[in-house]
């Protein structure tokens, strides 16, 4: 069975069945999506078993496309793809259980949600370069309406900036895979083949304009500072459903191409730009740190640390591009950065679904309106609590290890921007310890007292990131034996 | 070439060969029934049995499309007519594609002009246009292109002129005109030029004398030839003509306009330089690039600014010239250059019509194009509206719908022939074109719908017209093989 392709079809397929749904069967499209989402989760639950961990590229499912041009579908998995992928299925499988827009789930927002759904798993899975940028601006689409038919007041222009900073990171994106191919003999798109010969790695201009357009896209999408400025807008105009996605899953996609394009295909060239791209990465940790913690809005702070989260993930790559072929430092700090993705897409997408929580109650998300929140709903403030230590990287949970083995990979090689990184982690601890301070603990005044606490559908969405993050912390070999980029960074099969 | 002079047996065996070729010309043929047959039909049918002209022309139309498949597949490439007229894969594609695209038109005209007066004529005019514009695609003689090209203004001005009461169909049809005539007469004036230089009107002995002539000469006698074609094709800074033009037109006719004497204008440009200026004379394919560059930025800042989606569109139509301009500005280097062309040709004739006939159906409806008329549509129209944001999407060049494709053929051909700096252009101005095209999709799916709610105006050929015309937007796309298959094999006959 092609479990892959069937993981990134059925959601497409029942994205289009939606549009056919009656208009009258109002609890259908909810049920559809969660159905597709299901047996998105059953393949890769699959692939989970079936993947040897002990080999890079593998179980790749092929079939043609385009013959004439050279495009094929192909998908395959490595450590990395893996564990995104899952963490795409399981940050929609509760995305959808949470809702967006009016309840139910209307048959616009439910095929939204699966058409972003196949493209990002899609994207994650892909293995030829065509296929690769058809699902990158498909996620753009399908996000752009999400953003613009039911996210929050300026929706309209965070939307369009959206679609904007995406479509001018990704042409590059597109230039720089013709590129690749037309430097290839025989040319081909065919992303295993050109992670193994890197293409150009014998001119150094060329090979430096690539690379620099590849960069650009995906530092948008990552984002780096200082191609930042979209994120906060979209993050916080968007759905608290489409903010989750945003910053679990949408983001990764950034750092993912940059170790799968830049680091895999054109290693020679980041060699080079590697301690640019590092710099580039500590000022993305400090600046969202001392964004997030001039912010008042915690939905807007979430957005900025995730800047920051982000930044330790470059940095991390960097360190390895630096290190050249092999090592044990580039290992860690590979390990290390995806991790962390997997990480930050579990802990921020608890934290936006706390900060949707907060807004649909209190209707405000201002910390200088909010005290003493603990006392009124107590589920609420621990989980809240335990997000926010997730995030600021305590121990026991999964955000720690990933954080410290990006340290400990980096701190072979750059040790400066090791050490001044962790300047980020005081500063991301002091803000979500001052606001847990200002909204939770405190007096509690009267207008907050009688706030619900946590409903049913809120738990349902929030556990299983709470128990992943929880598990992650205590015990990462349960995704670091799957990541393990010491089989697949090199680009072997 | 020609016989003259011979003995009667020459003659006997020269006519032979000519019966001989009749088999390669009969989608011409097919065109020239189809003209000379609405004309008649015209003028014998009732007022009120005109439909039936729309009908015969539309069926000869596809006929014509059918006749160059059967050729394409069954006999193959040959230049006929002592070497004037050449049926090889450019052409036959072409024509294939007019076949298609008249008989869409035909489609879309029935409704917007039923009942008119002389509304069979109308369908005549179209017939002779596409017929003129089939011989211009396949046209490698210097005489014939200029035959062609003036018949095909001809008949083109008065299809842009025919709601006479209207003062904007008057100035739209008059400066279409004048400009016409004018850059035509450059062209000809160019042409003869190159027959001094040549000694003969055939642009394959033409190309044998070229590279050798004096550059200056060369230089300014393909500057004018630039002229007529880079009208027809709308190419910037011969495109003044198109917005007023297409906004006065009826718009069925204007969304003809967009595709057939424009992608004429740009295939007769692809010949002409392939035949007329081989080895990259005179730097020919650095002047298109530049060219190129001009009108598809010109094209998509003007977009901006617009309010009325008719006259967006023309704008539109401009830049997405230059995208297509980028593959003729290729094909000297490989043969990525004239796939690319080809593909995005048919990509973009099925997205434009696709994007006409939306804008058709809510001027029917709205009684309007501007901005406003599309305020809400996604309530009232759904599937208007999924046609409306895959068509703008597509001319976007959005993935993986036809236009993507598309973007991706001609990009590749430019950066392997070493203009990558043509596709940095483009790519900036994919950037630029964000903006008009969201300008129509947003509000048709964000706004709520105007509270004014008018009755559904349905039209039976224009709803299928849409629906063909999306489909190969989409289709194109997702299934693109057999289309990239074709232009991959649409090779131009070179030899004399």
């Amino acid at each position: 069975m092609p479990w892959l392709s069937l993981s990134i079809a059925v959601p497409l397929l029942a994205a289009l069945l939606c549009a056919l749904l009656p208009a009258c069967a109002r609890g259908a499209p909810r049920l559809l999506a969660l159905g597709a989402t299901a047996v998105s989760l059953a393949c890769l639950a699959v692939t989970w078993a079936r993947f040897d961990t002990g080999r890079g590229m593998q179980l790749v499912e092929h079939a043609a496309w385009i013959p004439t041009l050279g495009v094929s579908w192909r998908v395959g998995v490595d450590g990395m793809s893996l564990a995104l992928a899952s963490l795409t299925v399981v940050l929609f499988a509760v995305s959808i259980v949470y809702g967006v827009g009016p309840r139910p789930l209307s048959r616009a927002a439910a095929g939204m949600l699966l058409l972003l759904e196949g493209s990002t798993l899609a994207f994650f899975l892909a293995e030829d370069f065509v296929v690769f940028y058809v699902a990158f601006d498909l996620t753009l689409v399908a996000m752009y309406f999400l953003i613009a038919l039911w996210g929050e007041e300026n929706r309209r222009y965070a939307a369009i900036k959206f679609f904007l900073y995406t479509l001018v990171g990704s042409l590059p994106v597109l230039l720089g895979i013709i590129a690749l191919y037309l430097d290839s003999s025989p040319h081909t798109f065919d992303m295993i083949r050109l992670a193994r010969e890197h293409p150009l790695a014998g001119d150094g201009l060329s090979a430096s304009l690539v690379f620099l357009a590849f960069f650009v896209g995906f530092a948008i999408k990552t984002p780096l500072v200082p191609f930042h400025t979209w994120l906060p807008a979209a993050h916080v105009e968007a759905p608290t459903s489409g903010s989750v996605l945003l910053a679990g899953v949408l983001l990764k996609m950034g750092a993912y191409g940059l170790i799968r394009v830049n680091l895999q295909m054109l290693p020679g060239a980041f060699h080079r730009y590697a301690l640019a791209v590092a710099l580039l990465g500590l000022v993305s940790a400090l600046y969202g740190a001392l964004l997030a913690l001039a912010q008042s809005d915690l939905k807007r702070l979430i957005a900025y640390t995730s800047i920051n989260h982000m930044g330790y993930v470059v940095i991390g790559v960097a360190a390895a591009a630096a290190t050249g072929i092999s090592g044990r430092a580039r290992n860690l700090a590979i390990d290390g950065a995806v991790l962390q993705m997997i990480a930050h897409g579990l802990v921020t997408g608890t934290l936006f679904f706390v900060a949707g929580f907060i807004k649909e109650r209190a209707h405000t998300r201002d910390l200088r309106q909010l005290s003493g929140l603990l006392r009124a709903m107590p589920w609420y403030g621990s989980l809240t609590a335990l997000a926010f230590f997730a995030s600021l990287g305590l121990p026991g949970l999964a955000q720690f290890p990933a954080e410290l083995e990006i340290f400990l990979g980096t701190f072979d090689v750059y040790p400066a921007i090791a050490s001044v990184a962790v300047v980020g982690i005081v500063l991301t601890a002091a803000l979500f310890l001052r606001a847990l301070q200002q909204a939770f603990m405190g007096e509690l005044p009267e207008r907050l007292a009688r706030l619900p606490d946590l409903r049913r559908r809120e738990v349902m969405a929030v556990a299983p990131l709470v128990a992943l993050f929880v598990a992650l912390g205590l015990y990462p070999r349960l995704v670091l034996y799957v990541i393990d980029s010491a089989h697949w960074l090199a680009g072997g099969l | 070439m020609s016989p003259n002079g011979g003995t009667f047996t020459q003659a006997q065996r020269a006519e032979h060969e000519m019966l001989k070729e009749l088999v390669w010309l009969s989608p011409i043929g097919a065109l020239t029934l189809a003209a000379a047959g609405a004309v008649l039909l015209a003028i014998v049918l009732p007022h009120r049995r005109q439909a039936l002209v729309a009908w015969w022309v539309g069926a000869m139309h596809l006929a014509a499309a059918g006749l160059a498949a059967y050729v394409w597949l069954d006999r193959g490439f040959r230049l006929t007519m002592s070497g004037t007229i050449a049926v090889d894969g450019l052409s036959l594609v072409f024509t294939a594609l007019v076949g298609v695209v008249g008989a869409v038109c035909v489609a879309l005209l029935r409704p917007a002009v039923a009942g008119t007066d002389r509304e069979g004529e109308l369908y005549a005019m179209l017939a002779f246009a596409s017929l003129a514009a089939v011989v211009l695609g396949a046209a490698a003689d210097a005489a014939l292109l200029a035959l062609a090209l003036a018949a095909l203004g001809l008949a083109t001005f008065v299809m842009t002129g025919y709601r006479r009461a209207s003062p904007t169909a008057g100035e739209a049809s008059i400066k279409y005109y004048i400009f016409g005539t004018v850059s035509g007469a450059a062209m000809v004036y160019g042409l003869s030029w190159w027959f001094g230089l040549g000694g003969s009107t055939s642009f394959a002995v033409i190309g044998r004398a070229l590279p050798h002539a004096p550059a200056v000469a060369v230089i300014a006698s393909t500057t004018l030839v630039l002229v007529g074609l880079g009208y027809k094709a709308a190419l910037v800074p011969f495109h003044f003509w198109t917005p007023d033009a297409y906004d006065g037109a009826p718009l069925p006719v204007a969304a003809y306009l967009s595709v057939v004497p424009k992608l004429a204008g740009l295939i007769a440009l692809a010949r002409v330089m392939m035949l007329a200026l081989p080895h990259n004379t005179v730097g020919w394919p650095t002047a298109i690039a530049v060219i190129a560059a001009a009108t598809m930025t010109l094209g998509n800042l003007a977009a901006v600014a617009q309010r009325n989606v008719v006259r967006l569109l023309a704008y539109s139509s401009i830049a997405q010239s230059g995208y297509l301009l980028m593959g003729v500005a290729a094909l000297g280097h490989s043969h990525l250059g004239l796939a690319a062309l080809v593909y995005y040709a048919l990509a973009y004739a099925a997205t434009n019509l696709a994007a006409f006939a939306v804008v058709q159906a809510v001027q029917r409806e709205r009684g309007s194009a501007d901005l406003d008329a599309f305020r809400g549509l996604g309530r009232s129209h759904p599937w208007w509206t999924a046609a409306l944001v895959l068509s703008f999407l597509s001319l976007l060049g959005l993935p993986p719908l036809s236009g993507f494709f598309g973007k991706l053929e001609v990009f590749k051909a430019a950066i392997g022939a070493g203009q990558a700096w043509l596709a940095v252009i483009a790519i900036l101005n994919t950037v630029v074109s964000l903006y008009p095209y969201l300008r129509v999709i947003a509000p048709a799916i964000l706004d709520p719908p105007d509270p004014a709610s008018l009755p559904a105006r349905r039209s039976a050929p224009l709803s299928l017209a849409l629906v063909v015309a999306t489909t190969a937007t989409v289709g194109f796309g997702l299934l693109a093989e057999p289309l990239v298959n074709l232009a991959d094999h649409a090779r131009m006959l070179t030899g004399g």
